[in-house]
Parts: C-alpha cells; structure tokens; sequence
C-alpha cells in the first residue's frame, strides 16, 4: 500500500505545519512516512510544497510523480503542481472553499488549520487515520500557541465542511 | 531494539557527528546544507562542549577546519555546490598534509548556482577536485540508517588514516523526514591525535623544492591509500531472488538513486531478468575487485545516476572487461524504480 | 637558533623571525607557540626557528590559525604573511578575523610587491612603482590594511614598524603578543626589506625602505 499526499501553497500560509502534522500523524500510528519539503527557488515567498509518502514498507524515493491526494492552497501552487495531478488525484482546491471561508469569517493565518480538518475528513474517509489521531498530534503542536481555540474552531469546521 | 524516531536526514547527521565525539564545526550558510550549521549552533547552546563558528565564505571554512584538526580537535564543515568548489583549496591542503578533514557535502544540482536540492554531481569534485591525485575518501550513504553509520564512519577513517574524508549525500536525503533507528551495536570513535603541541617540536611544509621529493611524498601516500582501501572498500550487491551466478544484467547506481533501484531490481526478477545491484557505498576508494568479479560473467551494465555520467565513468575507470554500458543520466533530477524497469525491460 | 636561511641576501623575513623568537624564548613562551605561514617568501620559513610551524594557502593562514586557536585557546597562534596573502587574496578573512575579534596575532611583511612570484604588484604596490604586471608603473595608490582593520575592530592591537627600527619592533611585537593574551585580535604589518625585488644594493634597500615610509604610516593606529 502507498499513499501519496501533495499539500502546496504560497509561503507563509502555513502548509509545512500542517505537513508535519499529517506525517507525524501517521508515524505515530507505525506507518512507514517520508516527508520532504519543496520550496522555490526563493526561500521566502514563492511556492511552498510537502510531498508526503505513507506506506506499508520503506519508502526510498522522497518525491513521486502524481499525487493520489492534491491540497491546493493557492493560484501560485495550482501551477506548481499541475505536473503532479493525474485522474485518478483527489484534489481540495482552496477556490471551492472562497463562499464558506468568506461566511465563517476565517481568518488567513488560520487557513491551513481549516483544510487541515478538510484533510482529517478526507483521511478518515479512507479508513487510513481517524480525526482523533490527528487531533493529538495538532493539539501537542498547537495547543501552547495563541490563537488555541480559534484553531480548534476552524479545524472542526474544516471537519464538518 | 532502538527506538524510531521520525527525523530529518540532517537531524541524523547532526546526531551522528556528536556522537563521533565532534567539538569544532566551521561552516558558512548554503542550501540544502544550512540546517546542518544552525542545527549545531543549537546543539552548542544545550551541550558546552560543542563550538561552531560561522564564517566569512567556505574557503575561511575549510581552512579554519585544517587549523583546528591539526590542534587535535575533531572538527568538520558542510557544504554544497558552489561551496563545495570553494572547499577545495582547504581540501588540496588537506590531501596534501594528510589531515583528517571532515567534509559533509550535500550535493546541489550543478554546475553554478544549479539548483537549491538535489544531484549526484558532485562525485567528480568530491574525489578529483583538488589540484592533486583524489587520495580521498568519499562515502555515498543511500538512507537514513546509513546516512548515520557511514557519518560515524567519515570520522573515524579520517582519524585512522588521515586523508579527508567526505560524506557524499544530497538535498533530498538531508531534508527527507522519515522513520530511522540507531544502529543496533555501539560503534568505538577513533582518538584524534594532535598534529602540532607543545610536547614537540614540528616543521610541516606543504610545497617542496626538489620535484622528486614531492613524488615521493606522494608514492608513500599511495601507498597507504590503497592499503587502507583494502580495509574500507564497502559496497553492497543485492539480487533479491536470484543466485549472484545466475545474474546477466548488473545496475550500477548510488546513493538514494541506489536504494530506488533496488526495488527496480525486486520488480526486474519477478520478469526473470536476471538482475542485480551493484551499489557502491565506497565511491573512493572504488570497489575495483568487486566490480570487476561481477563483470567477468555480465552481458549488461546499466548505470543509473542525477548526474550526466560521473558515476559511469567512475565505472569504466575501474573496469577491466568489456561490458556493453547504458543507463539513465539525468542530472540534478531524480530516478525512480519504474524508469529503471523499463530501460532493463527495453533492453536488446 | 636557526638553520641555514633560504631567504634572499638582505631580505627583512629573517630579522622579523628572530626578533619574534628572541621574545617567545625570552617569555618561555616558544613551546606553546604556533606559527603558520602564508605562501609567499614566507613560506621558506617553515624550518627556520624551534618553533611548531607549517605552511599554508596563499591568502589562508589568518583563517587556519583562527581554527588551530579555536580548538586550542592555550596556544600562542601566529599568522605569518605578506601583503598579498594579508591584503589581497586574504583580505576578506584578515578583516573578518579583526571583525570577530579572534585571539590571533597576525604579522604582515611588508616589502610592496610579490617577490616568490617574481615581483608583481601588490596591494602595498605604490603609485608609480614598476613592477613586474605593470612595466609603465602601478595606476593605484596603494592599500592601508592596517587602516581597514581599525575600522572593524577598536580593540586590536593595530601597528605598523619596520626591520630597520629593531626596538619598535620589539615593542609592537611583544604588545601584539599581549593582546591576543588579553582575548583580542593584533597585527603588526612590518615594512621589510627586499633588494631581489626591488633591484637594490646596499644602501638603495635601506633608502628604499625609508622611501616607504613616507607612504605607509609608522606608529600605532
């Protein structure tokens, strides 16, 4: 079994976060992970990406060619990773999300907190982790940080979406 | 059974370097290796014993490293790409004075300025890029568990048998994050002995006046370099299924691109291609013999690299048969296991 | 005291090295000190004192010693060059060295061209002077390292003498050596002698050396 995650986004908005959420979500759970992080040429700014591999053995290639599951966080990362995407990637796609993140009045730091609820959706789904999981890992990494409870808001909203 | 942790590939070297016992790192910012030189400036605030001191360029690197090993400390740098040409002054040096320099170099697509991540383009350079014979050693590790041991390694021959020695990774290996375990035996570091103290009295030069001086300076080095290769050649030959005698087709890869291939092994003999792995772990000293015993009986060499053929012409070097040679040269790119499958597959 | 010299007739290296020697040996200071040399003619002093030496790279002793003195604080590190391994090529790690302040002395022989080579210009190289790269006379005005380093470090020891003032030389080497006992960075550029180069005989070096006076300031900065 092999699961290939690709999360990108401009830099700044937080996607190495939720990266290092989702794959130590899954080493905790004894899975075999490779993360590895891709940033532009500029380390600031640019295109900020995390190829994520979940396996049942060793993984030793870092990257992949296409993605089984494809977060798009901006205009600039749809771009990007368009190599990346085949038919069979199942995408979240940040533009589908513009009326309920305008509704809910979520903020931009919080951004990556909200698709990190849409991914423990998506993950559940799967029967690959359970919200649970993932909501230890956040809450270790988070929880100490300003803006808790907003988070915590925003991730269930994300869930529920 | 030790314990998994999830880490980082320069979180692994960085480990592996206090445990060599390491004191001194010189080092000046470059991707991918920069987290190596913040990594240990953080270790120097939790543990005094470690010091790190960044420079004003590469070249005030190398050169403080020579100064500081030859004080008896166990010092080191890391570098890429463009700093790595700038790291062979300090290298020359090396090579030339027999002092035990400890490179870390994660390589960078190249030449120039490249790319910021990945390649296997700097093995040339590595061995060959100083102005001298690449008395040097150069070890490729192809993951996590190895980025460790061959670290620990890099150390101790450099100690052992004073030449530098180099531990030749790359951009994606240092920044993967993926499950690693210490070794499961505790590996002994080498003393260090001082160079230059106040209980002797030493005139070291490193430029001569009469040219057969030199070459015998250098006869005596050769020497020693290849009695200790028969001592620290390493390599690895993996035919998954199939007996090493029935092998006809033999892939010739390192590093990272090493580990892939073997999978592409694994998926070839399922389709009863008869391969195996030849993976150098040593890229100098060269596994020679070990190649050469292979080729003897090979109809097929397929080299695999991120490089335009730095590997495969470290091969034909070393070869002593004729072998028909192809392979997948992509520089500062990636290989995977499926691309190799299909080269062998596609193969007349 | 010293082996036979492999330096130039009239050449100022000798004169410096002793004077250095004359001073650690007096201090008991000889056996924990460590000299490094640029290449340059400073290099044929690699077996010239009882003193742990060794050669180097052509503008990389400063960063050398600074590694060497870094893993061994109770050594006495000397930086040994001339103004192409100081000024030129080795600009940008004595000025980073003076920068951080390090705990090394550096001594700087200055005889305005690049002898072991042949005679090229140098960063002393002064206007007008004829040198092998230029045969119609040099186009810049020479460099005042010692003027750069005081600009990155108020601490130093910074000073400049010359072979023929032997007691000021004395004076600036032993506080040179004070001040890297103190914790602070020191240099000593010392205007030396170098008939070969200069194509002198007898009194025209010492006139020579006097004509650079008037160009590079003696004293303390």
């Amino acid at each position: 079994m092999k699961f290939k995650i690709l999360l990108a986004g401009d830099g700044g908005q937080g996607v190495q976060t939720i990266a290092k959420i989702v794959s130590e979500c899954f080493f905790a759970k004894n899975f075999e992970v490779s993360s590895i992080p891709n940033y532009g040429l500029e380390q600031r700014g640019g295109v900020s990406l995390s190829f994520i591999q979940v396996s049942d053995k060793q993984i030793f290639y870092p990257k992949f060619a296409k993605a089984d599951f494809l977060l798009l966080m901006s205009e600039q990362a749809r771009e990007r990773t368009s190599e990346h995407v085949s038919a069979d990637t199942e995408i979240i796609d940040f533009k589908n999300y513009q009326e309920i993140i305008l509704q809910n009045k979520i903020s931009r730091s919080s951004l990556n907190i909200f698709f990190l609820g849409v991914i423990a959706k998506f993950l559940s789904e799967k029967n690959l982790i359970s919200k649970d999981d993932i909501f230890v890992i956040f809450e270790k990494k988070l929880a100490s940080k300003k803006n808790w409870e907003e988070n915590k808001q925003v991730f269930e909203m994300g869930f529920l979406i | 059974m030790s314990e998994k942790r999830f880490l980082n590939g320069y979180d692994v070297v960085l480990e592996a370097c206090e445990d060599a016992e390491a004191t001194q790192m010189f080092g000046y910012p470059i991707t991918p290796t920069t987290e190596i030189l913040s990594g240990w400036i953080n270790k120097s605030l939790q543990n005094k014993n470690l010091h790190c001191l960044q420079t004003e360029d590469e070249v005030a690197a190398g050169f403080a490293v020579c100064g500081a090993v030859m004080a008896g400390a166990k010092a080191f740098t890391a570098t890429a790409g463009p700093g790595t040409v700038l790291m062979q002054d300090a290298l020359s040096m090396a090579e030339g004075m027999r002092l035990p320099f400890v490179a870390l170099i994660g390589q960078r697509g190249g030449p120039s300025s490249g790319t910021v991540i990945y390649s296997q383009q700097e093995v040339n350079l590595s061995i060959h890029g100083g102005n001298g014979e690449g008395m040097r050693i150069v070890l490729s590790p192809s993951n996590l568990e190895e980025l460790y041991s061959l670290t620990r390694k890099v150390f101790n021959y450099a100690y052992k048998y004073r030449f530098p020695s180099i531990l030749l990774t790359d951009g994606y290996l240092l920044k993967t994050r993926q499950s690693f375990s210490l070794p499961e035996t505790k590996i002994e570091n080498q003393k260090l002995l001082a160079l230059v103290d106040e209980t002797s009295q030493k005139n070291i030069r490193n430029i001569y006046t009469l040219e057969k001086e030199l070459m015998s300076e250098l006869e005596k080095n050769k020497q020693d370099f290849d009695e200790m290769s028969k001592e620290i050649v390493e390599f690895e030959i993996y035919s998954g299924d199939v007996a090493i005698d029935d092998v006809e087709n033999l892939v010739i890869a390192h590093g990272i691109v090493g580990a892939v291939a073997k999978e592409a092994v694994d998926e070839l003999n399922k389709q009863n291609k008869k391969v195996a792995l030849f993976r150098p772990i040593s890229l100098s000293p060269f596994p020679k013999d070990e190649l050469n015993k292979l080729a003897k009986k090979i109809k097929n060499i397929f080299v695999c690299e991120s490089s335009l053929g730095q590997l495969r012409d470290l091969v034909k070097q070393n070869l002593e048969y004729e072998v028909k040679i192809s392979g997948i040269f992509k520089p500062a790119v990636g290989v995977e296991a499926e691309e190799i499958v299909d080269l062998v597959l596609s193969n007349k | 005291m010293s082996k036979d010299a492999k330096f130039c007739m009239g050449c100022g290296h000798p004169i410096i090295l002793q004077n250095l020697y004359k001073i650690l040996k007096n201090n008991k200071e000889d056996q924990k000190s460590v000299l490094g040399l640029d290449i340059g003619c400073s290099l044929l002093a690699w077996d010239f004192l009882q003193v742990n030496t060794f050669q180097t790279h052509h503008g990389r002793v400063t960063p050398t010693m600074v590694g060497f003195k870094r893993a061994k604080p109770e050594a006495l590190t000397f930086a040994y060059t001339g103004d192409g391994g100081a000024y030129s090529i080795g600009l940008q790690s004595l000025l980073w060295s003076a920068k951080r302040n390090d705990p090394v002395t550096v001594i700087v022989v200055n005889n305005s061209v690049y002898a072991m080579t042949g005679g090229q210009t140098a960063p002393t190289t002064m206007k007008n002077q004829i040198t092998l790269t230029s045969p119609v006379g040099n186009s810049e005005e020479p460099i005042d390292g010692l003027a750069l380093v005081r600009a990155v470090n108020k601490k130093a020891f910074v000073a400049r003498t010359a072979v023929n003032n032997p007691k000021q030389l004395q004076e600036y080497l032993q506080k040179a050596i004070e001040s890297q006992k103190e914790g602070n960075f020191a240099i000593v550029e010392v205007l030396s002698y170098c008939p070969t180069s200069w194509k002198t005989f007898g009194i025209e070096t010492n006139n020579f050396l006097e004509g650079l006076k008037n160009v590079f300031v003696m004293g303390e900065y």
